[in-house]
């Protein structure tokens, strides 16, 4: 009977072990097979098609009049104009472009044969429609500038504006237009464009399949298919790692590290970090109510030392890793900056020459100057929880404390920061394609609303340009006043005028490519990591050697 | 009558704490300093003027007094319908019946397993008490306790998904296949690493509470009884220590419906899982009120599931219960 009952546990435990080794090897098998299959499937993935982790998804889906497409291309609809790899516009589905004398009517004529990817034509209609659309949607696209669009005929569109605004043609350049016959309430999952892709499949949170557009009408890709995964940075560095991505966005952090089968890509931009200065003596007021001003930033001796002090340079190699380059200005490189607004930094003896002429003398002997009796420290806010922005405040702290400035670093959160943007100096980033910014950014018309010059620069001769800038027909007839509202020789919001800011570096845009990848040549990146690298697709390729 | 009338408590009760987890998340994202305006328009800010930023405003009602736009939201609620979600633009309850769909899933997995594992463990821990297994499920379990969820996450994905390649590294379905053509394999290698991050944090409570019961039950006297008339080993448990210790292991199994949704944000936020967790995440991020709330609705339906299913369960293994209740 013992022996029975031992037997019987023995089988029951074999029996365990047995199904525990079948599950084991079970799972390592399929475990191994699956990692081969996923090694063969990126091998021998067909040369026309594509893995992307480039971007964030577009949680409001693929509608242009809600905010799709505003960074890089909206891919599977076109827009009327665009901008080149020089940032130089040309026509896109527009044929020509014309605005009045007075810069109110905008008219734009249509190319003729374009179609839609369900076949149906593209007129001036759609345009219309596009516009009034984005305009009443309430989202990111702010269209309160367009009094009228009109539709005269099927090649025309006419825009009138409420005052002139050079830089409508930014709007020109990013929205795309949606079709009016096949707009509803699911455009956004479902899109029908004229882009040079269509959407396949959509899977919500994960990732996005798109097809090469048969009826596009202009330079085809040579990628038929391409997948957008959704993934955040860590995970796509992961992706390349394991090597199911072709090209990744990734942070500087990771750019130390090999990734086997790949090559890293640094993309030049204007996404930039800089210091605001509150322009104001303290007791000033912003348009919301809020107090404003500061004694010490409000002293121009203290901006330029500040200014020239620190070294840029020195802050790409330490903080970015190499991957920058120096910023002077909210728009370096951009056509619609002036190249006079460079200067020669990392100079401490000419911040303390300047600091000495403006009256700041260290008298106690505490290594920080002092002026009528106001010690020269104030303190300088950056949004916790940004590593780069944290070392850079810092790094660029202990520059200017050589030349007797003495600069509290705190990080706040982005809602604290908003209250407290006015009365100290803030580490913020910006950068666009859009000469507006620099607008929102110095002129007086809206200082202290939001964040629009929070440090309520106000310099009416800079005013004065940037209106005639805005006032302007063309754009290349703006851009000579966008310089000139920057440094016109004799004032300006550069250095050499009123340093309302300490520009401090533009960030690379970092990307690992596959191998043979050639991803074009790339157009200086606006702020905002990803979507940006594809608005060249078409002109991506495999290099000749890996076909 | 006696089931009609527990039936009939258990939903007032329900319908009460609704009632006031909404209007106490609504309060609380009305404390909360996240301006969903500026959240949602992000780094276009510069371009967005004061003129658009008011007509936002308009059109998600954000001018209206909070006890307005909680009445509304309310009203609408009682008529079926969850609101729109601020930043995806679509009905909240679309959203959350496709992610629900994913999470579901996931979730049942994870908590079948921490379930099963997790009580087999603490049986045998307690079984062969200070031996080197019990002090090896016990130092096991100690560890997963005060581990994060998303470092064991973290841990897995490098391990499996990158280093060894076995597993994918993330998402629910392969990159780039069409939807018919994803079989339901793909979708389980996918779900693999989630549902094990998962389980292995609900392993810890079960195995160790199980432990603990059964090592009291163990040393009780009429165990001492049983092993003099010669019972031991699995007999002696089937006999008399399985009906003490599964009523705490189910209560507890149940009540971790809450930790399981919390964990299923964190696991799912690393592998790019598209479940619940990751709309919860950006509703709460850019202080989308609408979609939060129809989550926090969902969550709090679910968590009161876990228990009820729980309270159930007693009334039939423990006829004891039922009459507790009665009187």
């Amino acid at each position: 009977m013992r022996g029975f009952s031992w037997g019987k546990q023995s089988v029951r435990a074999g029996v365990v072990i047995l199904l525990i080794c079948t599950v084991g090897l079970s799972g390592c098998a399929q475990g191994s097979s699956s990692a081969t299959e996923t090694v063969q499937q990126a091998a021998s993935l067909p040369k026309d098609e594509l893995v992307l982790a480039v971007g964030t998804e577009p949680e409001g889906g693929f509608d242009p009049t809600t905010g799709w497409g505003q960074y890089g291309s909206p891919l599977f609809q076109s827009t009327l104009m665009k901008r080149d790899a020089k940032l130089q516009l040309v026509n896109d589905l527009a044929t020509n472009h014309s605005v009045s004398e007075d810069g109110l009517t905008w008219t734009v004529t249509l190319r003729d044969d374009v179609k839609f990817s369900d076949g149906e034509p593209l007129t001036a209609e759609d345009v219309r429609f596009t516009f009034e659309t984005a305009a009443k949607s309430g989202s990111v696209i702010d269209l309160t500038n367009m009094a009228d669009v009109e539709a005269p005929d099927a090649t025309t569109v006419v825009f009138t504006l409420k005052s002139p605004q050079s830089t409508f043609m930014s709007l020109l350049t990013t929205l795309g237009i949606v079709p009016e016959h096949a707009y509803g309430s699911d455009y956004a999952e479902h899109p029908v464009g004229s882009g040079p892709y269509k959407l396949v499949q959509w899977d919500k949170g994960q990732q996005a399949i798109v097809e090469a557009n048969e009826q596009y009408y202009g330079k085809k890709s040579t990628f038929h298919k391409l997948t957008f995964l959704y993934l955040d940075e860590d995970a796509a560095f992961a992706a390349a790692q394991a090597g199911t991505v072709d090209i990744a966005a990734i942070p500087a952090a990771f750019s130390k590290q090999q990734v086997n089968g790949m090559k890293l890509e640094s993309v030049k931009t204007v996404d930039n970090r800089g210091i605001m200065f509150p322009m104001q003596p303290a007791g000033a007021k912003s348009g919301d109510g809020l107090p404003a001003g500061n004694d010490v930033t409000s002293d121009i001796s203290i901006r330029k030392a500040v200014n020239v002090a620190i070294d840029r340079t020195a802050l790409v190699e330490g903080v970015l890793e190499g991957h920058g380059r120096p910023a002077y200005s909210v728009s370096d490189d951009l056509p619609w900056s002036n190249p006079d607004s460079v200067f020669a930094d990392a100079n401490i003896d000419e911040a303390k020459r300047i600091l000495a002429d403006g009256g700041w003398v260290d008298t106690d002997g505490d290594g920080i100057v002092e002026k009528n009796g106001t010690k020269a420290e104030f303190n300088l806010l950056y949004f916790a929880g940004d590593l780069t922005r944290q070392s850079l405040a810092l790094a660029a702290a202990d520059m200017v404390a050589q030349a007797g400035i003495k600069v509290n670093v705190e990080g706040k959160s982005r809602e604290e920061t908003k209250k407290l943007a006015y009365t100290n100096a803030v580490l913020f980033g910006w950068g666009s394609h859009d000469p507006l910014e620099t607008y929102n950014l110095y002129s007086s018309t809206h200082k202290g609303e939001g964040y629009y010059n929070t440090g309520l620069y106000s310099n009416p001769t800079v005013d004065h340009w940037m209106q005639q800038a805005l006032k302007a027909t063309t754009e290349e007839e703006a851009l000579p006043f966008w310089q000139k509202a920057e440094w016109d020789g004799s004032t300006g919001f550069s250095y050499q005028g009123d340093a309302p800011w300490a520009w401090l570096v533009n960030i690379d845009h970092l990307y690992l490519v596959k191998n043979g990848l050639d991803i074009g040549e790339q157009q200086i990146h606006p702020h905002g990591h990803g979507w940006p690298v594809t608005s060249n697709l078409e002109e991506w390729s495999w290099k000749e050697e890996t076909k | 009558m006696e089931w009609a009338r527990f039936v009939g408590f258990k939903m007032l009760r329900l319908l009460s704490l609704l009632v006031g987890v909404s209007v106490v998340s609504f309060i609380l994202m009305q404390f909360s300093p996240v301006d969903p305006v500026e959240a949602y328009i992000g780094g276009d800010m510069i371009r967005v003027s004061a003129e658009q930023r008011s007509l936002i405003e308009e059109r998600w009602g954000l001018n209206d007094s909070p006890a307005e736009r909680l009445l509304t939201w309310g009203q609408a609620l009682i008529q079926g319908d969850l609101g729109t979600s601020m930043i995806y633009r679509q009905p909240v309850a679309d959203i959350i019946q496709e992610r629900f769909m994913n999470s579901v899933a996931l979730m049942a997995v994870a908590w079948v397993l921490s379930g099963l594992i997790g009580f087999g463990l603490g049986v045998v821990a307690a079984m062969k008490r200070d031996s080197r297994l019990d002090r090896l499920i016990c130092w096991y379990c100690y560890t997963l306790a005060s581990t994060p969820v998303f470092w064991i996450a973290l841990l897995l994905l490098m391990v499996f998904g990158v280093w060894l390649g076995w597993l994918p590294i993330g998402l629910g379905v392969p990159a780039g296949m069409s939807t018919d053509q994803v079989s339901w394999s793909d979708r389980v290698i996918h779900m693999i690493l989630p549902a094990l991050t998962l389980s292995m944090t609900g392993v810890a409570a079960i195995a160790l509470h199980t432990r603990q019961k059964l090592v009291d039950v163990l040393d009780s006297d009429y165990i001492l009884f049983a092993r003099a008339r010669g019972e031991q080993g699995v007999q002696l448990f089937r006999r008399h220590g399985f009906r003490h210790v599964v009523l705490p292991a189910l209560t507890l199994q149940f009540a971790s419906f809450s930790e399981l949704f919390g964990g299923a944000v964190l696991a799912e936020q690393v592998f790019s899982y598209p479940g619940l967790g990751q709309a919860t995440v950006q509703a709460g991020l850019r202080g989308d009120v609408p979609l939060l709330l129809g989550l926090v609705l969902c969550s709090a339906v679910f968590v009161f599931t876990g228990n009820l299913i729980a309270d159930i369960l007693y009334r039939l293994i423990d006829p004891r219960m039922k009459e507790e209740t009665i009187g």
